[in-house]
C-alpha cells in the first residue's frame, strides 16, 4: 500500500507520455501533410478561384488540403486558425480579412510551428508570416491612372469607389491611382466613397452620387465587381456612353466588357500564380527550406481595348 | 529590524519600478525615429550614387532589339530586372538618334544604330511607374519594412526626372536635333511588343554639331 500512490502517478505519466508520443507521430511517413487554405470570403468568385487553385496545386504536390471561408470576419478567421493548429495542419495558405486584425492569427500559427504563406492580401507585419505573395496593386494602379489621365486628356470630373477600408489593397490601389492623377489639376474628384468591393453596393453608391453630380466623366473603382456595379448604375441613368469606367482585378465579366467597349481598362492580377507560388513555398518548407523572401510582389498588367485579346479571366490566355 | 527590512524592500521595489519606467534618449535619435523613412533622401542618394554605375553599363537600344529577334530569352536573362514574379520586366538602355517630332506628351526619336533603327518615344509628360527604380536591379523590396516607403521611392525618382531631366531638354529640343539619351523601358516578356517603346529618361542631351 505504501507504493500505491507513486505507482499511480507513474502510471498516469506513462499514459500521458504515450499519448504525447502518439500526438507527435500521428502523421507517420506514409500520411500526407495537410495544408489549410484560409480565405477571406468565398462570396467573391475571384477568391473562390484563388482557393481552388491553391488546393489544386497542393494536391498536385501530394498534400491534403481543406478550404476555410472566413466570410470577411476576423473572429471567424481566428476560429479557423485555432482549428487548423489543433487539427494538426502543417501549413496555412492564407488570404487575410484584415491587414492589422489578422496579424495575431499568423503569429499564433507561426508560434505553434505552422508556417503561414499570405496570398494577395498583405498583413501589417514583416516578421509574422513565412512569406507574403502579393499583387503589386500600387504599381498596377499607377499604370491604370496613367491611362486614365491620357484618355481623359488630363481634365474632367471623376468619382472614386473604394473597397473595404480595413484592407491594405484598398489604399495601395487608391494611393497608386492618386500618385498620378493628383499631378493634374484639371482632373477633379467630385466624390470618393467606399462600396466594400461589392457590386450591388457600388451600384447604389454611384446612383446616389450621380444625383448630386450628373456631369461626371469617369469612375475609378478599386475592383472589378464595383466597376460592374458602377456600369449598371450608368446604364440605368443613361450615361454609360459618356462616362468611362476603370476597374481592377481581371474578372471575367470585366474582360468581356472591355472587349465590348463598355469598360475602359482593368488591372489584371494573377491569382493562379499567387496560389501556386504559396503552395510551392509550403512544399519547399516541408523539405527543409527556411530562407524565403518576406514579400514577393506579383506584377499587375493593364488590360485595355488594344491588348485585351492577350487576356482571359484571372490571367493570361 | 523588521520595519527596516520593510523599508529597504519597499525602496528596492520603487527603485526597480522607476528604473524600468524612465528612459533617457538623445534628442536627435528621437527625432530620427519620429521622422521615419525619407523617400526623397533615399531617391536622391540612389540617383546620384548608385544609378550612374548602372546607366554606364546600359545596353544600346538597337542592339537590344536585334537580340530580341535572335535570342529573346538571353535578352531578358542578361539585361532585364524585375521585382518578384510576373511578365513585366525593365531594361536600362542608351542610344542616340534624330528627333522626328516634339509632341505634347513625348518626343519621338529615330534611333541611329548599327543594329535595329526603330522609332522610340521619350516620355516627357507621363513619367510614372517603377521603370527607373527597378531596371538597375539595385533596390530590393525586402530591405523595406513598409511597402508604401518602397512605392514612394519610385514617386521621388520620377519627381527628380520631371523636375531636373525633362525641363531643360524640353525647352530646347526641336525636330531634326540629334540627341543622346539613357533611360529605362518596360516590356512584357509574355506579350512582347517593340512597336512603340517608351523610354523614361535618366539623361538627355542635345548633340551640338
Amino acid at each position: 500500500m505504501r507504493f500505491k500512490y507513486p505507482y499511480s502517478i507513474a502510471l498516469i505519466l506513462v499514459f500521458f507520455g504515450v499519448a504525447l508520443i502518439r500526438c507527435k507521430t500521428r502523421q507517420s511517413a506514409d500520411e500526407p501533410k495537410k495544408i489549410a487554405i484560409v480565405v477571406s470570403t468565398l462570396n467573391n468568385p475571384w477568391f473562390v478561384f484563388l482557393a481552388e487553385r491553391a488546393a489544386a496545386k497542393a494536391k498536385e504536390l501530394g498534400y491534403e488540403s481543406k478550404v476555410f471561408d472566413s466570410q470577411n470576419n476576423t473572429s471567424l478567421e481566428t476560429d479557423h486558425f485555432e482549428n487548423a493548429i489543433s487539427s494538426g495542419y502543417d501549413a496555412v495558405l492564407f488570404n487575410p480579412t484584415d491587414a492589422d486584425g489578422s496579424v495575431v492569427n499568423v503569429k499564433n500559427a507561426t508560434a505553434a510551428g505552422v508556417p503561414v504563406f499570405c496570398m494577395d492580401r498583405e498583413i501589417n507585419s514583416n516578421e509574422a508570416a513565412t512569406s507574403q505573395i502579393l499583387s503589386d496593386s500600387y504599381s498596377g494602379c499607377v499604370t491604370i491612372a496613367k491611362y486614365f489621365a491620357e484618355t481623359l486628356n488630363k481634365k474632367g470630373k471623376y468619382v472614386e469607389l473604394l473597397g473595404l477600408v480595413g484592407d491594405n489593397n484598398t489604399w495601395n490601389r487608391s494611393k497608386g491611382f492618386h500618385s498620378v492623377v493628383d499631378q493634374y489639376p484639371g482632373l477633379k474628384m467630385v466624390a470618393q466613397q467606399s462600396a466594400d468591393f461589392e457590386r450591388n453596393k457600388a451600384m447604389e453608391v454611384l446612383e446616389s452620387i450621380l444625383q448630386a453630380n450628373p456631369d461626371i466623366d469617369a469612375v475609378f473603382c478599386g475592383n472589378d465587381a464595383m466597376a460592374m456595379g458602377a456600369y449598371q448604375a450608368l446604364v440605368a441613368s443613361g450615361k454609360a456612353e459618356k462616362v468611362k469606367v476603370f476597374g481592377f482585378d481581371g474578372a471575367e465579366d470585366v474582360v468581356k466588357s472591355i472587349q465590348e467597349g463598355k469598360i475602359m481598362a482593368t488591372g489584371m492580377q494573377f491569382p493562379e500564380i499567387m496560389a501556386q507560388t504559396a503552395a510551392t513555398m509550403a512544399d519547399e518548407y516541408f523539405r527543409g527550406e527556411r530562407d524565403f523572401p518576406k514579400k514577393m510582389p506579383v506584377a499587375v498588367e493593364i488590360v485595355k481595348k488594344d491588348n485585351v485579346e492577350n487576356y482571359a479571366a484571372y490571367g493570361k490566355k | 529590524m523588521k520595519r527596516t527590512m520593510k523599508y529597504i524592500a519597499s525602496l528596492l521595489l520603487v527603485a526597480v519600478v522607476v528604473y524600468n519606467s524612465v528612459y533617457f534618449k538623445k534628442l536627435n535619435e528621437v527625432k530620427a525615429e519620429a521622422a521615419g523613412f525619407n523617400a526623397a533622401n533615399y531617391a536622391r542618394e540612389f540617383w546620384n550614387k548608385k544609378l550612374p554605375e548602372h546607366t554606364g553599363k546600359a545596353i544600346e537600344i538597337g542592339q537590344l532589339l536585334a537580340l530580341f529577334q535572335t535570342d529573346k530569352e538571353k535578352a531578358f536573362a542578361d539585361y532585364s530586372h524585375a521585382l518578384g514574379i510576373g511578365n513585366v520586366k525593365y531594361f536600362l538602355v542608351k542610344g542616340s538618334g534624330i528627333v522626328q517630332s516634339v509632341d505634347e506628351n513625348q518626343v519621338s526619336v529615330r534611333i541611329e544604330s548599327e543594329k535595329e533603327k526603330p522609332e522610340v518615344f521619350i516620355a516627357t509628360e507621363y513619367v510614372f511607374g517603377n521603370a527607373v527604380r527597378d531596371a538597375s536591379g539595385e533596390i530590393d523590396i525586402n530591405e523595406f519594412t513598409n511597402s508604401m516607403d518602397f512605392n514612394n521611392v519610385s514617386a521621388e525618382i520620377n519627381k527628380i526626372i520631371r523636375q531636373k531631366v525633362i525641363p531643360p531638354f524640353r525647352a530646347q529640343v526641336k525636330k531634326g536635333d540629334r540627341i543622346s539619351f539613357s533611360g529605362a523601358i518596360e516590356l512584357n516578356k509574355e506579350h512582347l511588343s517593340t512597336r512603340s517603346i517608351e523610354v523614361i529618361p535618366i539623361d538627355l542631351r542635345i548633340i551640338k554639331e
